[in-house]
């Protein structure tokens, strides 16, 4: 009997003592993961601390100036391309069943439609104020900004509101041939086709252009470039190099 | 037998009792080692209770446990000891990297001309003399090199020389270089700020490095106002400038610049004049553009009407001194006609009307007697006559005898036409919402006849040149004669420009002050603040109007007209031209009531 109590306790001890270095095994291996992992971060943080730094380096506005102007065929923006939200006109309510009205450019007098004879004009002109209104109405608050002296440009229908009369006179489209009056014989009922816009198909500015020369990607490596100690760059190209 | 004693007495003489047999020395002995296992048992007891409720106390309800040799670190946390700087826009303006510097402990170096052969051969700019008097000395440290970079590191440790090692350090780094080296200014070689705001704000940043302090500074608009300025310098061949563009309603320095200027990274070795920072610590004769707050002060003495005609004609005698204009009309000038072609002699007999201790007292309050509330070191006390004499009161009316730091020009021409609040600058950006403290300096009524007044030098005065269309500017020119010795000269003088938009409800002033300008052929042999800074202002609105997301006003439109007309006889009511040219439908409804009614005349 007193040898199975002894057993007992003697079994107890020995398996609390053998859990106990278990566990503290267990601690001592996360207690060193854990300064891995510490250690990891602050390295993480150098990091990102020395990327933040060449980001904002690489953004130097002066520096982003240069490259643009040496690049790119933009220019620095102008008064004259803002425009006002409101100054903008709504696009005219679409008529499904009718023929759109003729809504004249600005500075334009009506112009009554080339097939008056027809059911149309009743039409148009029990839609005119609907259409008109936000338009005109819109055109007169932006006087400036559509210059007076434009080519008052032919009409065109179904598109009373050429992108071209909106922009500033340096972008003049060229001017836009006498549509012709067929479209309006289209049958009521079915929306007149766009005439094309020459202007669309015109090449831009920016694409006119020839390319500019592709930018020779040297690697950063070896005597590609070798920074100097007191260099700030160089400082940090070298701490990319050797996080790396 | 005898009688037992009665009780209380000791038995004298008497047999012990039968009962008791004669105590041995055993039985003594045997009691005495009782009591005394009895002490220790109890001792014993008594110390293990202690121990085991201590024991109990310590596992059971108290975790206790060795101390933690590690904690997690926080993923947002920073590892520098110093905090970022950013501007508005949350751009690096200062920033700490880790680097490792190289030290020395003479003692452990075994062999000094080895070891310093090595050394150089590792690290070329070093220099062998140097290194080699370092390593044979008696001291136990010795720097060898700051802030290496990695591969000078790696270079050095493969070298295996004992007694040489490493330490942990940070190395301040400014990715925006020179664009803010006069507002951030730069930290010396054991990180303590040395000049701008490392400097007046060293506290903050070393015992807060994890948030980073937040500029009201826009790096764009710095970009281009530093631009605009060198060009100016250069085409002027002038000694410095300097620039600012300031929130007029909030008090923040949207950027602050000051040329010549200097690398932040590298400070040592420059003159004097570079580290100067001209934009708040140099105080200067403003000339013209004090005008301005003469103007202001005319018209809040409530003396007198823009209308009012002032003697412009002849020279005005005092002592030694006689003043002259600049380039009299020859005639009689209303208050409008004297800011317009700033006229010195219109401004002495304006405020020859108000009196000495008006003057002086509204001088006060526009705050040119005591430094700005900027937050750097570097700010400038005026230079203000004392005794105020007659003499001074007339030459500050136009802006010489009395010195004052652009920034204190700029602050108190931002209270002048914002409604007549004056808000301290500040170069730490304010929480968007949060309430700006200000204090009313001048009333509604001039601070709106300000507007005009300024409006007026670009559409008709002195300013055109900085007009710029959409964003309906205003201003005031500016021209003084430096003073050298005791006397002024003819040739070198400080142009600067004020400039305003949009002047009918004014969110930013622009200024630029140019030092030295030498005339060219372009500008017919003139470097006035019109024809040097003013274009200047005009070319940096043009471009920060956009970023700033000012909205594009049209000038001729009736509501600007309203707000901004006056005209060289003082009116400010605006008639619709009976004829208008192309904008006809805009004008046609200057005749609707829904706009506002025209502004009230002055008084």
């Amino acid at each position: 009997m007193k040898g199975k109590t002894w057993l007992f306790w003697g079994g107890l001890i020995a398996a609390a003592g053998g859990v106990l270095f278990q566990t503290s095994y267990d601690v001592q291996d996360l207690e060193d993961k854990l300064a891995g992992l510490n250690r990891k971060i602050v390295t993480e943080q150098e990091s990102i601390q020395v990327l933040k730094a060449e980001w904002s380096y690489l953004n130097d506005p002066t520096k982003l100036e240069e490259l643009a102007t040496a690049h790119l065929a933009l220019q620095p923006i102008e008064a004259r391309q803002f425009l006002a939200l409101d100054t903008i006109p709504m696009r005219p309510a679409p008529a499904p069943d009718a023929v759109p009205a003729p809504v004249p450019g600005r500075g334009l007098t009506p112009v009554p439609p080339p097939m008056a004879g027809l059911a149309a004009p009743q039409l148009a002109s029990a839609r005119v104020p609907s259409a008109r209104v936000p338009m005109e109405a819109a055109l007169e608050k932006a006087p400036v900004i559509t210059p007076a002296s434009l080519p008052v440009p032919a009409p065109v229908r179904a598109a009373p509101i050429k992108p071209s009369a909106l922009v500033p006179a340096s972008a003049r489209a060229p001017a836009l041939p006498p549509s012709p009056p067929a479209p309006a014989a289209a049958t009521p009922g079915k929306l007149a086709p766009n005439a094309p816009l020459p202007s669309l198909n015109r090449p831009t500015d920016v694409a006119s252009r020839p390319m500019p020369a592709p930018i020779k990607l040297t690697p950063v490596k070896g005597q590609a470039y070798t920074p100097k100690p007191t260099d700030s760059l160089g400082l940090l190209v070298a701490r990319l190099g050797a996080n790396q | 037998m005898t009688q037992p004693p009665p009780y209380g007495q000791a038995p004298q003489d008497t047999q012990p009792p039968p009962a008791s047999r004669p105590r041995t020395t055993l039985a003594v002995a045997m009691e005495q080692s009782r009591y005394r296992l009895m002490v220790t048992a109890a001792v014993v007891t008594a110390v293990f209770s202690a121990i085991s409720v201590k024991l109990v106390a310590a596992t059971v309800f108290v975790p206790a446990g060795e101390p933690r040799q590690h904690h997690a670190l926080e993923v947002d946390g920073t590892t520098t000891n110093r905090a970022d700087i950013l501007d508005r826009n949350g751009n690096l303006l200062a920033t700490s990297l880790v680097t490792q510097s190289l030290y020395a402990d003479p003692k452990l170096v075994s062999r000094p001309e080895e070891a310093a052969r090595k050394l150089v051969s590792a690290l070329p700019e070093l220099d062998y003399k140097d290194v080699y008097a370092k390593l044979s000395g008696d001291k136990r440290f010795v720097w060898l090199k700051r802030n290496l970079s990695p591969k000078q590191q790696y270079a050095v440790h493969r070298l295996g020389i004992p007694g040489v090692s490493f330490e942990r350090e940070e190395r301040r780094f400014f990715p925006a270089g020179n664009l803010t080296s006069h507002v951030v200014g730069f930290t010396g070689v054991d990180n303590n700020g040395l000049s701008g705001l490392e400097q007046s704000f060293n506290k903050r940043l070393t015992e807060d490095p994890a948030t980073p302090l937040q500029l009201s500074i826009d790096l764009r608009l710095q970009h281009v106002l530093k631009k605009e300025l060198a060009a100016t310098v250069q085409e002027f061949s002038a000694i410095g400038a300097a620039g600012i563009i300031f929130d007029v309603r909030s008090g923040e320095v949207m950027a602050m610049t000051s040329l010549p200027d200097f690398d932040p990274q590298d400070p040592t070795g420059l003159d004097p004049d570079t580290l100067f920072n001209r934009a708040t610590l140099g105080v200067y004769e403003m000339g013209s553009t004090f005008k301005i707050f003469n103007s202001a002060l005319a018209f809040e003495s409530g003396k007198i009407k823009v209308s009012d005609y002032f003697d412009a004609i002849h020279p005005i005698k005092i002592g030694r001194f006689t003043i002259n204009e600049y380039h009299g009309l020859g005639r009689a000038l209303t208050v409008a006609e004297v800011f317009q072609h700033s006229s010195n002699l219109g401004s002495v007999r304006m405020v020859q009307q108000v009196g000495i201790p008006a003057q002086k007292a509204f001088m006060a309050k526009m705050g040119f007697t005591r430094p700005t509330a900027l937050e750097l070191p570097e700010n400038g006390w005026p230079l203000v006559p004392n005794p105020w004499r007659e003499v001074n009161s007339m030459t500050i009316s136009f802006g010489h005898g009395i010195s004052v730091s652009p920034m204190h020009t700029v602050t108190a021409a931002a209270s002048v036409i914002n409604g007549g609040v004056m808000h301290q600058p500040t170069l730490i950006k304010r929480a968007p919402g949060a309430e700006v403290p200000g204090e009313q300096v001048v009333s509604r009524q001039t601070s709106e006849m300000m507007r005009r007044m300024f409006r007026f030098v670009v559409t008709e005065g002195t300013g055109k040149s900085a007009g710029v269309k959409g964003y309906v500017v205003g201003g005031k020119t500016g021209t003084a004669d430096k003073q050298k010795g005791r006397h002024y000269q003819k040739n070198s003088r400080m142009s600067s420009f004020l400039g305003a938009f949009p002047m009918n409800d004014p969110r930013y002033i622009v200024y630029v002050l140019v030092d030295e300008p030498k005339a060219t052929a372009k500008t017919y042999g003139y470097a006035t603040g019109g024809w040097v800074a003013a274009p200047a202002v005009g070319r940096i609105i043009k471009q920060v109007g956009p970023l700033l997301n000012v909205p594009i006003q049209d000038e001729a439109s009736p509501e600007i007209l309203n707000a901004t007309f006056l005209n060289a006889a003082g009116s400010t009511n605006w008639v619709a031209p009976p004829h208008p040219p192309a904008t006809a439908t805009t004008a046609k409804g200057s005749t609707v009531a829904s706009f506002p009614p025209p502004a009230k005349q002055q008084r």
